[in-house]
Order: structure tokens, then C-alpha cells, then sequence
């Protein structure tokens, strides 16, 4: 046995070759808060890794004209004044494999969920330019989140980036989360970047994705909050390349970026400490090109390209909901749309609390199956009409009938559109629930019975309506046939519930 | 108008004293000393001394190395090394310190301005290191 590791260990000695050759070599002037200023170093590239004598790595991110600004990815408490630093003529990488599936890995790719090592693959740069238009596609296949409120009326494509925007606890991370639990079996891999939160909340939201059977395909980069600013920095990046890699196979990628907020305050620090002039808010100029480079790497692949696609939902925490601020405003800029979460629907107990007013997705209704945009169609001008006539009705009490009517079908819609935290409903089955009530067979159901109904409907239909969830299922599409049968059971449905 | 350099300062200091002498030049140097005490930049007197000697190599076209072995090194190798450094920063002269250092185990280590030839068998050393990590 000794033999056989000694042995194995000559052969790798052997293999090794000793490259001699003339490095360039700076040594730390300064060094603050995760910020090392380096002399020397001439020739060195922005973004350019460096290394220091303990082993951790830096990146070039000023570059001035006696010394180099460099922000260290690690600990930096080793690191003295004085202490060599090496060029390594790499630009910021990241290992990529297969084998990265199911683990939590820190900002630059190391495991830290005591798994032991990944199996080293690919390298890819952390900074990339985004695919250009020749390789690009429009956005026309669904994500479906298994969320009614987005699935139907605020839908995503896959290659589509939306924006998850609202105030702290109003179900942000819950509703991504959702998103990622329902793509089992959907042919997506997912990835969650965590910027800056809390340790104890990422191990939380790692066991509730382990006990969902979703670390199968899910990858989660943290950088936490007690993790220097400049780790936070670049985990967005590093979760991208991660997701290039997989893209590059021409598979589909969600990746969540939880959250950008978080991410543009960890990059006005490093700017801060790197002394770039401060601008709106104290963030530095570039802070628009920080996440539109960012985010432009969201998209889908033609097939001439090897297809694939990468979909991005970032999230942005608001203060007292003001979308108006500087981050948010950059970021409703830079992607599709938007599902902008409410604090005042949340403690009305409507959940998820999507303001579908103040929500769109700008892929519109071309990232739908034909049988969703058949019946949610109209979803989005009821529920409109709804929230006006709702704020009309509270002035007096003589309402005609068919005012009458649209509150009574809106307040049925508001109830259907009400879901449970980490239950994910298929899209077959959001078909029923909406076509029963846009159809007008749930109007004569009282409101606090719609979720009994909703429930009894889905189990019932599933098994007496096959032909309609086959050609759901099959083909996607929306059938005379199968929308005659789904009628009856729908119908049928009813007698029995109302008995 | 930006804020004044230490290189600026050098760079004014070699510009007044070119080509003066005796006398004058030290009128020139105490004038100058002067003005960095006027400017506060007397902390940073070392960086302007540098960066003095840096404008004064390049001109006179001289390269400093710092060569350091685990051993005393023989006169011969000395003049060696130093022939190969004055052709390949082709410098008109060479001025070089030689340092020993035990924990080198072998080899040496020149270093040129940022750019470092490291042959020492203790950076081969932490070379197979990482080799062997990134393999395992």
C-alpha cells in the first residue's frame, strides 16, 4: 500500500516542470479594509490576479501611475506592508465541472460546505463580454415558476432577465426559491447568489432546497456578510461564469442574484476605500455598468451558437418602497420587467404579494404555452379593473350588476391568485384553476371556499379530464377536444362540491 | 492645477541641477530640500530620493540588480551574472548588491526594478507545492 502511494506520488513529481522565467513583482505599499495598494507591477492588466505570500489571491482594480489598487479576495489580516505580491498574468477565474452541481461554493468557487474538494474541470473568466446579437434568440420558451401570479400574469422566458424588487420581508427570496423548487424535471439548472446575507439564513434556504430535492441541480455561491466587500463583489460574476459554463453544454441556467442592492453597496465600499469620486448616493460612476454588464449576460443562444440560455431574476431590496432610488431605478432599467412585491398586500394575508398593477414582464405573453395565454389572457385587465372599482365601491353601496359582478370575480381572482410558501403549482393545473375562473364557474363559489374549490377541482380533473392534461403535458397546446372535456369535468365538479 | 507628486518634485529637482556644478549645484539642492519642506512633503523625501535615482539610472542608461544566493558566490560568477543582466536590460552599466541567504537552499534570485528571476530551489520547492495540491 505505502509502495503504491509512494509510487503514485514519484509520478506526479515527475510530471511537474519547473518554468523559469522573469516575474514581475510589486510590493504592498498600504493596506486597509480588504485594499492593498501595491508599487511596482508595471505592465499589469486591470482585473489581473495577483497572489500573496499566504496564498490568497487579489484583484487589480486601479491601476495608477506609480502603484495598483488591488482588492483582496480573503483573509487580508495576514497580509503586512512590505509583503511581495505576484503577477500571474491570468484575468480572474473561476474552476467549473459537472461536479459543482448540488454544492455551496464561496465567491471564488471553493467549496464551503465540507463536502470535501470539487473535481477541478474548466476554468472561466469571472469577467466576460456579454454574447453579441448574432448569437442571440428571442425570448420564447417559459420558466414556468409554478407561481400563478407570474406564471400567468407577469410570465418569464427563458432568457429573460426580471427584476424581483420590494421591501424587506415581503417574500423576495421565498418567491425565488419557489421558482428554483418547481424546476425539477424542467430540464434547468439553477443557481443562487447569495450577496451579503445572513449565514444562518443561506444554511436555512440550503436545507429547505436539499429536503425539495433541488440541490441536484442547483449550485449556491455565497458571499456573506461577514466576508469582505470585495468577495461580495464579484459573487454575481462568479455565478455567471458558472452558468456560461453549463449554458455552453446548451443547457437552460436560472440564475438569482439575492441581492443587487447588497451588491452595488459592496462595490460603493471597495470604490470608496480605492478613492474613486463618489456620485448620486455615494456610489461611483460606473455602479449603471456594474450591473448592466452584469445582467447582459442573461440570454438565449441561437441554435447555430449551441443554444442554451441563461435567465436571470435579480432582486432588489427597496427602503419604504421607493422604487425611485438609484439602485432600483438602474436595475428596472436594465432588465424586462419587474414583480414588484408590497408590504400593505402582505399583511392583508395576499401572498405572494405581487402588486399586479406595478408588475410587468416585457417578453410579454410570448414566453406562455398557448393553453396559459388562452386562459389567463384577460387576467391582468380584470384584476386592474378590480383594484378601481374596489377604491370606487368604497365611496357608496348602490352598485349596478355588473360592477357587482366584476368585484365579486376580482375578489375570487385575488383569492386564486393566494399561495402557500415553497408549493409550487404546475402549469397544467394553473390551466384549470384559471379556465374555471375566467370561464365564470367559480363566480357562484363563496370567496373563503375558493381554496377548497381550487384544491378538489385539481384532484378531480387530474383524474377525469386525461385527454385535456395530456395534451397539455404533450404537446402544449389547447385542444377543442380536450377544452370540451375539461368543460364537463369542471361542471361536473361543481355539483358534487356544491352538495 | 492637481496635486503635486513626489515624482513631480523629482523630476523638477534633476531638471534645475542638469548639468550644474560646485557651488551652484549645492545652492540648487538647498533650494530644493527648501521647497519640500514648503510643499510638506518631507515624508516623502524617500519616495522623491527614488524616484531622483530612477530618472538618473534611466538617463545614464545605468540597471541596479539585487542578486541573492544561499552561498557566497565566487568573484567569477559575480561578473557573470552581471554580463547577463547588463544584456538583457541592455544597460550601459550595471550596479549590483549581492545578498546570501540561507533559506534560498540553492539557486538565486535576481531581482531588476518589478521583474524577479527566481531560481532559488526554495520557490521550486513552492512550486511543487501547489503543483501538488491543484493535482490532488
Amino acid at each position: 500500500m505505502s509502495n503504491h502511494i509512494v509510487e503514485s506520488l514519484r509520478k506526479e513529481i515527475e510530471d511537474f516542470k519547473i518554468e523559469t522565467k522573469t516575474e514581475k513583482v510589486g510590493k504592498v505599499l498600504e493596506l486597509f479594509d480588504g485594499i492593498a495598494k501595491v508599487s511596482g507591477l508595471s505592465d499589469i492588466k486591470s482585473s489581473e490576479m495577483v497572489t500573496f505570500p499566504n496564498g490568497e489571491t487579489g484583484v487589480v482594480l486601479n491601476l495608477e501611475e506609480d502603484a495598483v489598487g488591488v482588492i483582496i479576495l480573503g483573509d487580508f489580516s495576514k497580509i503586512k506592508e512590505g509583503d511581495e505580491v505576484n503577477a500571474t498574468g491570468k484575468i480572474l477565474e473561476i474552476q467549473v465541472s459537472d461536479s459543482i452541481l448540488g454544492r455551496v461554493v464561496n465567491a471564488i468557487g471553493a467549496p464551503i460546505d465540507g463536502k470535501g474538494a470539487i473535481k477541478a474541470g474548466k476554468t472561466y473568466p469571472i469577467e466576460k463580454v456579454a454574447p453579441g446579437v448574432v448569437t442571440r434568440q428571442s425570448v420564447s420558451e417559459p420558466v414556468a415558476t409554478g407561481i400563478k401570479a407570474i406564471d400567468a400574469i407577469i410570465p418569464i422566458g427563458r432568457g429573460q432577465r426580471e427584476l424581483i424588487i420590494g421591501d424587506r420581508q415581503t417574500g423576495k427570496t421565498a418567491l425565488a426559491i419557489d421558482a428554483i423548487l418547481n424546476q425539477k424535471g424542467q430540464n434547468m439548472i439553477c443557481i443562487y447568489v447569495s450577496i451579503g446575507q445572513k449565514d444562518s439564513k443561506l444554511r436555512k434556504l440550503a436545507a429547505r432546497l436539499d429536503s425539495g430535492g433541488a440541490m441536484d441541480y442547483t449550485v449556491i455561491v455565497s458571499a456573506g456578510a461577514s466576508e469582505a466587500a470585495a468577495m461580495s463583489y464579484i459573487a454575481p460574476y462568479s455565478g455567471v461564469a458558472i452558468a456560461e459554463y453549463f449554458m455552453d453544454q446548451g443547457k437552460d441556467v436560472l440564475i438569482i442574484y439575492d441581492d443587487l442592492s447588497k451588491h452595488a453597496v459592496a462595490y460603493r465600499e471597495i470604490s470608496l476605500l480605492l478613492r474613486r469620486p463618489p456620485g448620486r448616493e455615494a456610489y461611483p460612476g460606473d455602479v449603471f455598468y456594474l450591473h448592466s454588464r452584469l445582467l447582459e449576460r442573461a440570454c438565449r443562444r441561437n441554435q447555430k451558437y449551441g443554444g442554451g440560455s441563461i435567465t436571470a431574476l435579480p432582486i432588489i431590496e427597496t427602503q419604504a418602497g421607493d422604487i425611485s432610488a438609484y439602485i432600483p431605478t438602474n436595475v428596472i432599467s436594465i432588465t424586462d420587467g419587474q414583480i414588484f412585491l408590497e408590504t400593505d398586500l402582505f399583511y392583508k394575508g395576499i401572498r405572494p404579494a405581487v402588486n399586479v398593477g406595478s408588475s410587468v414582464s416585457r417578453v410579454g405573453s410570448s414566453a406562455q404555452i398557448k393553453a396559459m395565454k388562452k386562459v389567463a389572457g384577460t387576467l391582468k385587465l380584470d384584476l386592474a379593473q378590480f383594484r378601481e372599482l374596489e377604491a370606487f365601491s368604497q365611496f357608496g353601496s348602490d352598485l349596478d350588476d355588473a360592477t357587482k359582478r366584476q368585484l365579486e370575480r376580482g375578489k375570487r381572482s385575488v383569492e386564486v391568485l393566494k399561495q402557500l410558501q415553497y408549493a409550487p403549482v404546475k402549469t397544467e393545473h394553473q390551466v384549470v384553476t384559471f379556465y374555471a375562473l375566467t370561464k365564470g364557474f367559480m363566480d357562484d363559489v363563496p370567496v373563503e371556499k375558493i381554496k377548497e374549490f381550487e384544491a378538489g377541482l385539481i384532484d378531480y380533473s387530474e383524474r377525469n379530464a386525461k385527454v385535456f392534461y395530456k395534451d397539455i403535458k404533450e404537446t402544449k397546446m389547447w385542444t377543442d377536444k380536450g377544452e370540451e372535456q375539461l368543460k364537463k369535468v369542471i361542471t361536473d365538479f361543481k355539483m358534487s362540491f356544491s352538495k | 492645477m492637481s496635486k503635486i507628486s513626489p515624482k513631480n518634485i523629482a523630476e523638477a529637482i534633476y531638471k534645475a541641477t542638469e548639468g550644474k556644478s560646485g557651488v551652484v549645484l549645492a545652492e540648487i539642492l538647498h533650494r530644493g530640500a527648501q521647497m519640500i519642506q514648503n510643499k510638506r512633503m518631507i515624508g516623502k523625501s524617500d519616495e522623491i530620493l527614488k524616484t531622483l535615482q530612477n530618472i538618473q539610472d534611466i538617463e545614464t542608461g545605468t540597471v541596479r540588480a539585487k542578486v541573492t544566493t544561499a552561498k557566497k558566490i565566487s568573484h567569477e560568477e559575480r561578473n557573470k551574472i552581471e554580463h547577463e543582466v547588463k544584456e538583457k536590460y541592455k544597460g550601459k552599466s550595471v550596479v549590483s548588491e549581492f545578498f546570501e541567504k540561507e533559506e534560498l537552499l540553492g539557486g538565486m534570485r535576481v531581482e531588476v526594478g518589478d521583474e524577479v528571476l527566481d531560481t532559488s530551489y526554495k520557490s521550486a520547492l513552492m512550486k511543487l507545492k501547489d503543483f501538488l495540491i491543484q493535482a490532488k
